[in-house]
């Protein structure tokens, strides 16, 4: 397994200590090291940042050139690393972070995108790909959890659909989605229970109907399924399946108290912040610890209405700000919080969007697509915190260091989840189709 | 052929005459066999035979068996949900099914065609064509009323569909550009949400219509090159240059007034310095003699007969509609690397359709009429896998307004003086927008369509179903059980008509029947009886369509 066929591996590292080749920034070394450490199994917390975040006012900071806009940088808790002012809470648990600042995907149209983010793969034809969640989970999983195995938390799904669902994995691989709809406050400025909008409805059989009855009126039902499924091998009929058979699971599990956030101290909530995403990742912890292997917590704006709110073509500089205090209370809470229980040893947490935005700062304030030099972040589990790994250029606009693609990002979730990322699924045209883009390699040093 | 009211569904008095339709629009009149005899005849025979040709051609050439064509009970509910936007009542089931006429089929289709459940339904279908951003934003929600009406009006005069389009891209912007005026009123009929919708902007306008009314993806050309087409940058813009001369006009944002240069056709290409004039995407201009607003010559430019895309995005759009599946599929990308499954079908929907006069009424007739749509979805034969093929129909999701007028119809819902007007979400405390928001979002295609957790516990445990299948407040079921001189048999039948449109087969229904006798678990025959119902208005037969 060397780049040249023929020489062993031996021969190659010998030849590249002795700098005569360049090992590949990122390698299949890496891939090896990773394969060995799937026995491992972890759980895993994807922060979507709809709309695509900047780089630049967050975690790439430029003092000092045009591009770099109003934001200070502040020092972290690691020293050399700093975080943008509007980050304080998080900058105290930088040692669980290791920024990725050399992001290169060049896909910079939000639907192919964030295609590509959260499937790996670019939108192709007939296939249909399934989103992290559903692959992620369905490696993770161990079938026993009463809970499903892949929750997401408000998701903003509707210029690309396809990204949020589970594909070719099918229906039994779908997310349970919570806190999707937008609120809709009756009197202005009255505030919104985030809390409810998180809650599953309908988890009680309705009065007076015992579960002895609840057992007879299922019989039926499983009867009318064998009657017409029986000649109808289609989607919709599967799924109906697949959702009854794990809603009744979770009407009859205790776990289903993991959403019951009022169970929660005061102060907790607080800290997490009052609002869909701060609640979001508190229900993330709250599910994780419960066994749940994957759930989602998309930030979609700061006052919670469902929008592309990392798309700051205008005004880039308030709304960063804004939305950067309810990630900095989410987020940094959820490392302390995972931290103190136990558990951020055994949690992946991923921060990423569609792609970042542009280094120049255009003349409405605001900063556009741009995919070609952006960051991501990957804390806790598996992961070797307190770096920044990869650079980009003095101004911003190009990848200095180790660049890195969505396919390099995604093997090295692999190999910080314990998953073989070159394991394959048999997609919906029958092809078998690897969790993670063959092409791509583990990035160097960031797995713990 | 029974005129239809507007407060009866389109059944016949019986059983269940109590029923009541939800839809009691104002803008709904009543439409007369007359107004559609001009489509019918031959014609729409012989293109059904055009369709099952082609079908058929392709089944024989790839060894498929194709599945037998559905009986009465599975046809008539199909046409129903895919017409009328929901499941028949069960007094029509049983006319329908003692109905000897060899012509019936054809009979109930025209019936449906011209009643105001189309009407309904089909403004709901192109609603989520034209304005497919209603789903994510609220915002826009206020706009809705005002643009359904409009539906609803141009559907019920019997426009056509190249003039609907028309008026939607020449909407007078100064004189009704006032968006604050027509928002939440269904007595403001206008298509100007559609504008509001894409932000008047020309890029989102542009993208919007040459997707939604030519299929054709351009919108990846607006940053760069398209990668797979032939479209460049500047061809993006300058279509977009169509829609150069409109801005908002002053404060207030969203509903803001709008104003429009009518004469202004120049463009620039953002982070450029070069400005573009509008060209037509077939690489034609429009002429300086031209003088006329350029969203009017963009209007003649798009449905003229000529046009190769219009017609073929318009057939190709109802057939997903009827089938799940386009003929291109997904139905608004036709590219090079996107073929149609059925080239020649596409071609012979698209020239009848323009010869025509763009009747959507006619194309759907004659695709109601053919082979290909009437089979059953049961597979019969292993060949049956490719659903491209149409060798047997497709199970489809339902929309979330068929979920809750055909919920509605089985049960004996009356809605509440709110739920009246059948414009849909806003409503807090309507019991319909709580189901269209719950079964709203998926975006996905219909045969690709999935139950979720939420909604299974919904429909299992949430408040409307329990009631449905309560002894004290369900319609049908009180008159079900209540009915006097029925015997099990017939009750457990009468269950099954008004949820699933059809009568139980022998032996599930002497199953059944052993079950209410012996009382199901409370000893109770009536309450047994609501278990039944229950596990009927949950089984996927009812909730999907087939």
């Amino acid at each position: 397994m060397t780049p040249f066929p023929g020489m062993s591996r031996r021969q190659w590292l010998a030849l590249a200590a002795a700098g005569a080749v360049t090992p590949p920034a990122s390698g299949l070394f890496g891939r090896i090291a990773h394969a060995a450490a799937a026995s491992r199994r972890r759980r895993c917390i994807l922060l979507w940042m709809s709309g695509g975040p900047s780089q630049i006012d967050t975690f790439d900071m430029k003092p000092g050139h045009a591009n770099g806009g109003p934001f200070r940088p502040i020092a972290t808790t690691v020293a050399g690393l700093q975080f943008s002012q509007h980050l304080p809470k998080l900058s105290r648990q930088a040692k669980h972070l290791a920024v990725l600042r050399s992001m290169a995907t060049r896909e910079g149209d939000h639907q192919r995108a964030t295609f590509k983010m959260r499937t790996g793969y670019l939108p192709q034809g007939p296939i249909h790909y399934p989103t992290l969640g559903s692959l992620f989970s369905k490696e993770l999983s161990d079938g026993t959890s009463p809970l499903p195995d892949f929750v997401s938390v408000a998701p903003y799904r509707f210029l690309s659909p396809a990204a949020f669902g589970p594909g070719f994995l099918g229906p039994e691989f779908a997310p349970l989605i919570v806190g999707d709809t937008n609120p809709v406050p009756m009197d202005p400025g009255a505030a919104v229970d985030d809390s409810q909008a998180l809650r599953v409805r309908n988890l009680q059989q309705p009065e007076g109907i015992g579960a002895a009855r609840v057992d007879a009126r299922l019989k039926l039902l499983g009867q009318f399924e064998a009657d017409f499924g029986a000649e109808r091998p289609d989607v919709p009929v599967r799924s109906h399946r697949t959702a009854y058979r794990q809603a009744v699971k979770m009407m009859r599990s205790e776990s289903v108290s993991a959403f019951d956030l009022d169970d929660e101290p005061a102060a907790i909530r607080d800290a997490y912040g009052r609002n869909r995403f701060g609640q979001g990742c508190l229900l993330a912890r709250r599910l994780v610890e419960r066994g749940v292997p994957f759930v989602e917590v998309s930030l979609n704006g700061a006052d919670a209405q469902m929008q592309l709110g990392w798309d700051t073509h205008q005004d880039n500089f308030d709304t960063v700000k804004r939305l950067c205090s309810t990630l900095d209370s989410g987020w940094a809470t959820l490392l302390e919080d995972l931290g103190r229980r136990g558990l951020l040893e055994s949690t992946l947490v991923i921060w990423m969007g569609e792609f970042g935005r542009t280094p120049k700062i255009n003349p409405n304030r605001g900063r556009d697509h741009f995919p070609n030099a952006w960051s991501t972040v990957l804390a806790g589990g598996g992961v070797q915190g307190g770096q920044a790994v990869g650079r980009t250029a003095a101004d911003g606009t190009e990848v200095a260091d180790r660049p890195i693609t969505t396919g390099d990002l995604l093997a090295t979730v692999c190999g910080a989840l314990g998953i073989d990322a070159e394991k394959q699924n048999v997609s919906n045209v029958g092809r078998p189709i690897r969790l993670v883009d063959p092409r791509a390699t583990v990035v160097e040093g960031v797995l713990g | 052929m029974a005129v239809l009211g507007a407060n009866c569904t389109v059944g016949g008095p019986g059983f269940f005459s109590k029923v009541t339709t939800v839809l009691r629009s104002a803008t709904v009149l009543l439409l007369l066999a007359t107004t559609c005899a001009a489509a019918r005849g031959d014609e729409v025979v012989d293109l059904a035979a055009g369709i099952d040709g082609v079908i058929q051609r392709r089944l024989a050439a790839e060894n498929i068996t194709p599945a037998p064509v559905a009986d009465d009970a599975e046809f008539l509910r199909r046409v129903f949900l895919d017409l009328g936007g929901r499941i028949p009542p069960s007094t029509r089931v049983r006319r329908f099914l003692a109905d000897r006429d060899p012509d019936k089929r054809r009979k109930v289709v025209d019936e449906l065609l011209d009643s105001s459940l189309y009407v309904v339904h089909f403004s709901n279908v192109w609603r989520k064509a034209l304005l497919p951003e209603t789903q994510a934003d609220p915002q826009i929600r206020v706009l809705v009323p005002a643009f359904e009406a409009w539906l609803r009006q141009k559907l019920t005069d019997d426009t056509s569909y190249a003039e609907m389009v028309r008026e939607i891209v020449t909407v007078p912007l100064a004189a009704t550009g006032n968006p604050r005026e027509i928002s939440g009123q269904a007595d403001r009929p206008s298509p100007l949400a559609f504008y509001q919708a894409k932000q008047i902007k020309p890029e989102n306008l542009a993208a919007s219509t040459a997707r939604t009314f030519l299929g054709i993806r351009i919108e990846c050309a607006q940053c760069h090159d398209h990668p797979f087409d032939n479209w460049k940058q500047s061809d993006f813009w300058s279509f977009a240059a169509f829609f150069a001369g409109m801005e908002r006009q002053g404060r207030g944002g969203f509903l803001a007034a709008i104003r429009e240069v009518a004469d202004r056709r120049e463009l620039e290409i953002p982070g450029t310095d070069t400005s573009v004039g509008p060209v037509f995407l077939d690489g034609s201009r429009p002429l300086p003699t031209q003088t006329r607003g350029a969203r009017k010559l963009l209007a003649d430019w798009m449905i003229t007969g000529k046009n190769p895309y219009f017609a073929r995005a318009a057939v190709n759009r109802l057939w997903s509609q009827m089938f799940g599946i386009g003929l291109v599929d997904p139905p608004d990308d036709f590219t090079a690397d996107n073929p149609p499954s059925h080239p020649k079908l596409l071609d012979l929907l698209a020239s009848e359709f323009a010869s025509h006069k763009f009747d959507v009424r006619h194309i759907l007739r004659s695709i109601v009429a053919s082979d290909a749509y009437q089979r059953t979805s049961r597979q019969t034969d292993p060949s049956q896998q490719r659903p491209r093929l149409f060798s047997r129909m497709a199970v489809k999701g339902l929309s979330p307004e068929q979920i809750f007028d055909s919920l509605a119809q089985a049960t004996g819902y009356v809605p509440a003086a709110v739920d009246r007007t059948p414009t849909g979400p806003g409503v807090p405390d309507s019991v319909r927008s709580e189901f269209v928001e719950l079964f709203g979002d998926d975006s996905s295609r219909p045969t690709q369509q999935r139950t979720t957790i939420l909604q299974a516990l919904a429909l299992m445990n949430g408040g409307f179903v329990s009631e449905a299948t309560s002894l004290d407040r369900s319609r049908t079921l009180t008159a079900v059980v209540e009915f006097p001189a029925l015997g099990t048999g017939d009750r457990v039948e009468a269950l099954y008509l008004a949820a699933l449109g059809r009568r139980p087969g022998a032996k599930r229904l002497a199953g059944l029947v052993a079950y209410v006798d012996a009382g199901g678990v409370t000893k109770d025959p009536a309450a047994a009886l609501a278990d039944v119902f229950w596990a009927l208005l949950n089984s996927s037969e009812f909730l999907l369509n087939h």
